[in-house]
């Protein structure tokens, strides 16, 4: 068996998953409001039952994941707002690399490389936008102002146009892609082969080979 | 052809005759109120009052003036409800009213926010956001059609000093033109035919005798600006945005397999 190593921890992995599924869940039922066509879908308040049940996990599972893997989150935060010049040379590389699969020109990346941090700062920002705005439209709605909440649909679609793309793209790639063959197994199992972290987030490949003996 | 309801402020007796058979007609219960004190009864309009005779008391010159108007759906051209409502549950009728069909209607509340008029209600079980808007359909609920019977409104069919009157909307548009002039004529300076242009023409035009304000109409009621943001730049951006991704990502996938399958087959050549 080739090398490996782990990428996510299990905690990091079980907060992914059922964030990810909250996060389709308040996707689709969104999506039912937004789109008139799907509005029968939403009868009786059926779909907006759901999204709220699908906000309470959405909100919920951080809180619990934060205080327990405290060292990770500070990483993680970290990680999220910490941009150089190579994420540049990253953005300007990336088409080619995505459509013709030509990587001379991507920098070498840490854990996280230029796109998985934008997205993932993209979930930070829009997760505490959707959470502000929807606890006001949610509690609020009979003791707000009109124009209060009419605005908070505003942000609150701001949000959704922004994090939906890019969740629709996230998916893309960690499942479709045909050069993403690995990430869906960091995210999945927790180990990658270290071939491929060393393609892939060679930066952070070099730190754990250094700090951590790796797991065969 | 629109059709439309004339209500003559300066012919109201006030006698909720009006609210009365609106509520007969469309099945909905009474409400028990406490004596507050005016003959203004209910408090305010609710799921099962669509219609309610507003009361007010002013003293212009030191006398006194006792005034009465109608508080129900306006049923606009320019419905701020109807571009909202994110189930097509509200829509505009052939003859011009703003129409609902309930079954639709998924208790978002977005039209009770967008009325110019504060006239959609809903009750609300707050924790789990379960809601049902209500509002005057002008008579076109189903099973409680009488405009599709060709029949007036409840509450036209019962005014007894034809203070309420439906017709063609531009029949009455004249009806009213001609009513302010005389009321100008006799000394009402500020009479006035409000719902003839407003939010694109109202299919409940009112004869007053005295400036929108004073009858506390608001003064040209507009859409707000967050709806039109909101449905008008937001709703198309998402539709592009979300199109070009999809689109894009198609491509990409279609463009990196080929490209990807052409490298291994190099390579699979050249170890060969
Ligand atoms: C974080 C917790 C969230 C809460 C508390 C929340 C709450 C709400 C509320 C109260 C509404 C108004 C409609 C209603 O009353 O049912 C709403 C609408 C909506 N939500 Fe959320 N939401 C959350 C997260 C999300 C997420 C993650 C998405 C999408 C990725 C999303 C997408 C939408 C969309 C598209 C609408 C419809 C807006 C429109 O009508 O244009 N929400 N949400
Ligand atoms: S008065 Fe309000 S509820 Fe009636 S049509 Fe106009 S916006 Fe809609």
């Amino acid at each position: 068996m080739s090398q490996e190593v782990e990428k996510y921890s299990k905690p990091t992995r079980i907060l992914h998953w059922v964030h990810l599924v909250s996060f389709c869940i308040l996707f689709l039922t969104g999506l039912v409001l937004f789109i008139p066509q799907l509005g029968f879908l939403a009868q009786d308040s059926v779909t907006r039952v759901i999204h709220r049940i699908g906000a309470v996990v959405f909100i919920i599972a951080p809180l619990i994941y934060i205080p327990m893997n405290w060292q990770a989150t500070k990483r993680g935060i970290k990680e999220a707002f910490s941009w150089g010049a190579s994420d540049i040379g990253w953005l300007k590389a990336a088409p080619r690399y995505y459509f013709s699969g030509d990587e001379k020109d991507m920098p070498p990346q840490g854990s996280m490389n230029t796109g998985q941090r934008l997205w993932w700062l993209i979930v930070l920002v829009s997760g505490a936008i959707f959470t502000i705005t929807g606890l006001i439209m949610w509690f609020a709605k009979t003791s707000a102002p009109a124009a209060v909440l009419q605005w908070m649909v505003f942000i609150h679609d701001v949000a959704f146009i922004l994090a939906g793309t890019m969740l629709l793209l996230h998916i893309y790639l960690g499942l479709f892609h045909p050069l993403m063959n690995e990430a869906w197994k960091a995210i999945y199992k927790g180990n990658i082969s270290a071939e491929y972290a060393k393609k892939h987030h060679a930066k952070w490949y070099e730190e754990v080979a250094k700090s951590k003996e790796v797991k065969s | 052809m629109a059709k439309a309801i004339l209500y003559d402020t300066t012919k109201c007796t006030a006698c909720r005759a009006c609210q009365v058979a609106c509520k007969g007609w469309n099945e909905l219960p009474a409400e028990v109120t406490t004596n507050r004190g005016t003959y203004e009864n209910p408090a305010d309009l609710s799921p099962t009052t669509w219609l309610k005779m507003k009361f007010r008391e002013i003293e212009p010159g030191g006398k006194v003036r006792w005034l009465f108007t109608r508080r129900s759906c306006m049923h606009c051209t320019d419905a701020g409800c109807v571009k909202v409502c994110p189930s097509k549950a509200l829509y505009h009728h052939e003859l011009g009213f703003v129409a609902y069909n309930k079954d639709l209607c998924t208790g978002c509340g977005y039209c009770i926010e967008a009325c110019p008029f504060d006239v959609p209600r809903s009750d609300r079980n707050l924790l789990t956001g379960i809601a049902k808007m209500d509002k005057c359909t002008l008579c076109t609920t189903p099973g409680l059609d009488r405009i599709a019977e060709g029949w007036e409104p409840a509450c036209v069919k019962t005014c007894p000093t034809n203070a309420l009157q439906y017709d063609d909307r531009d029949k009455l548009v004249a009806e009213g033109r001609k009513r302010v002039d005389s009321l100008r004529d006799a000394g009402w300076a500020n009479a006035n035919l409000y719902g003839e242009n407003e939010l694109g023409g109202l299919h409940v035009m009112y004869v007053l005798d005295d400036h929108p304000s004073v009858y506390e109409l608001p003064v040209n009621p507009q859409i707000s600006a967050a709806t039109v943001a909101w449905q008008d730049a937001i709703q198309p951006l998402g539709w592009a945005v979300g199109g070009l991704t999809v689109l894009g990502l198609g491509l990409n996938y279609m463009v990196a397999r080929a490209n990807i399958n052409r490298e291994k087959e190099k390579k699979d050549v050249a170890g060969s």
